[in-house]
């Protein structure tokens, strides 16, 4: 679980040019300079990266880093 | 030197709820819903699989195989329609009309069939060679030539292309011309076909479209869904067309535009309502005097809040005696044919005192507050109204129509 949160800070840090050190769980998308638009080509990435659907509805509740961390274990383990 | 008045005298469309403006008109009146599951394309590859498609709809019922061939299905519509709206308008063209006759048509995306097939002949079925016609078909600027040539037109003609705004920024722009004399008449409006995969693909990515239907300004809305066709308004001098004794809809009476400067897909209330409000100035037109309001109303979330905001913005408290409605929700959201499609409804709405509704609603959104003629036409006296349009990117086109006794 860990290692998704990590991978996901990842990508979106390199979808906003900032690095790892500067997000945490708690960064909200506010504070990272996320829009609406910003957001849905983060959830492009993260649905690349673990071949996963987010549904368009989810995408526009995500306010936090931890929100797409849990959205993306809960799609996995709806998976598995 | 003094302005001319102009007015619109023919009107043609095709689009989910029909081939013809009657029967387009029928279905708006009923509150018929055009949106059904795509024929057109392979569903299994889609999550949405909706949209308003031309329904049953065969070219070969109003072209011939040779015709067809530089035929785009977007310059198809464009054609169809044009015959009709020239056809109720009735114009006789002398020689010298034909030179100041102009055609100025909105598409957002063209020719985009043709150029979807081309790409799949290239990449996916591993041919090396496409249709030698795809550029003359693919071109955004091929449904107003293709309008030249069969009715020998020979003044102004081209595209505008503005995304969803593109038909009202071509009617815009052919009011002007008209109304300052640098055109006699007009054949202005908006064609789009844009039913390929690569397009549905590209609005699925974007998130906007609804997986069931369109429910503008209604809680529980869930985004726009895509339609497709074309409308085309015939305009002319209000002083041409009494002397010819034509049939009169209604009179452009004003057009604004402005742009947002702000987000590519998120609409700015400010904007907007510089659009509207430069509308009803060059109508000369008072916000009391405004009955109706074709809205844009796509469905989205951000769309009816802002443009519910916008009305509020610029009609004070004015707005809660306005109808407003959405007729996407009937014949879904046509891009660039989107403006001339609402403004047929509009004249139509005037001419028979029936304001079209805005379907599939369910309940009040506490943030889309005024009266969205829910589900049923309401027979309402328009004597003025104002049709919006309000495209990504920011660049919005707003009309402004008067009865005319």
């Amino acid at each position: 679980m860990e290692k998704i949160s990590i991978r996901v800070i990842e990508l979106i840090a390199q979808a906003i040019e900032k690095t790892s050190d500067d997000i945490s769980p708690s960064s909200t998308f506010d504070e990272l300079g996320i829009d609406s638009l910003a957001a849905i080509n983060i959830a492009f990435d993260v649905e690349s990266e673990f071949d996963i659907e987010i549904p368009d509805e989810e995408i526009h509740k995500l306010k936090c880093v931890q929100d797409v961390v849990t959205g993306v274990e809960k799609l996995l383990a709806d998976r598995h | 030197m003094k302005m001319r008045r102009v007015v619109v005298t023919g009107i043609g469309c095709i689009s989910s709820l029909g081939n013809d403006s009657n029967q387009y008109w029928q279905a708006l009146a009923a509150g018929k819903c055009g949106i059904r599951k795509l024929e057109t394309l392979p569903v299994e590859k889609l999550k949405v699989a909706i949209g308003a498609e031309v329904p049953a709809y065969d070219a070969l019922d109003f072209f011939d195989k040779r015709q067809l061939g530089l035929l785009d299905r977007c310059s198809q519509f464009a054609l169809i329609t044009a015959r009709e709206a020239l056809t109720d308008a009735g114009i006789d063209f002398s020689p010298e009309e034909r030179e100041k006759t102009a055609v100025i048509l909105g598409t957002a995306g063209g020719g985009k069939t043709t150029e979807d097939d081309t790409y799949k002949s290239l990449y996916h079925d591993g041919k090396n060679r496409v249709n030698p016609f795809a550029i003359p078909r693919a071109m955004p600027s091929a449904a107003p030539s293709q309008v030249t040539m069969e009715f020998g037109i020979h003044g102004p003609a081209f595209t505008v292309s503005s995304a969803c705004s593109s038909a009202n920024h071509a009617i815009g722009q052919a009011f002007w011309m008209v109304r300052n004399g640098s055109a006699e008449v007009a054949i202005t409006g908006g064609c789009e076909a844009s039913f390929t995969l690569g397009m549905m693909k590209s609005w699925e990515a974007l998130r906007v479209l609804s997986p069931d239907l369109c429910r503008p300004f209604s809680n529980g809305r869930r985004g726009l869904v895509l339609g497709e066709g074309a409308g085309i308004l015939i305009l002319e001098s209000l002083e041409n067309a009494r002397a010819r004794g034509a049939k009169i809809y209604a009179e452009i009476a004003g057009f604004g535009m402005s742009s947002d400067a702000s987000h590519i897909t998120q609409p700015s209330v400010d904007g907007a309502s510089r659009a509207v409000k430069a509308a009803l100035t060059d109508a000369e037109m008072n916000i009391n005097e405004v009955d109706y309001v074709n809205a844009h109303g796509t469905g989205t979330q951000a769309n009816d809040v802002s443009e519910t905001q916008t009305l509020h913005q610029v009609f004070g408290k004015h707005a809660r005696k306005l109808k407003v409605s959405s007729t996407k929700s009937m014949h879904g959201h046509a891009l660039g044919a989107s403006g001339a499609l609402e403004l047929v409804a509009t004249v139509l709405a005037m001419k028979d005192s029936l304001v079209p509704p805005t379907i599939n609603y369910l309940e009040p959104d506490p943030a889309c507050d005024l009266d969205y003629v829910p589900n049923v036409a309401v027979e309402h006296r328009i004597k003025a109204a104002v049709s919006n349009s309000f495209a990504f990117g920011g660049l919005n086109a707003v009309i402004a129509v008067r009865a005319v006794d």
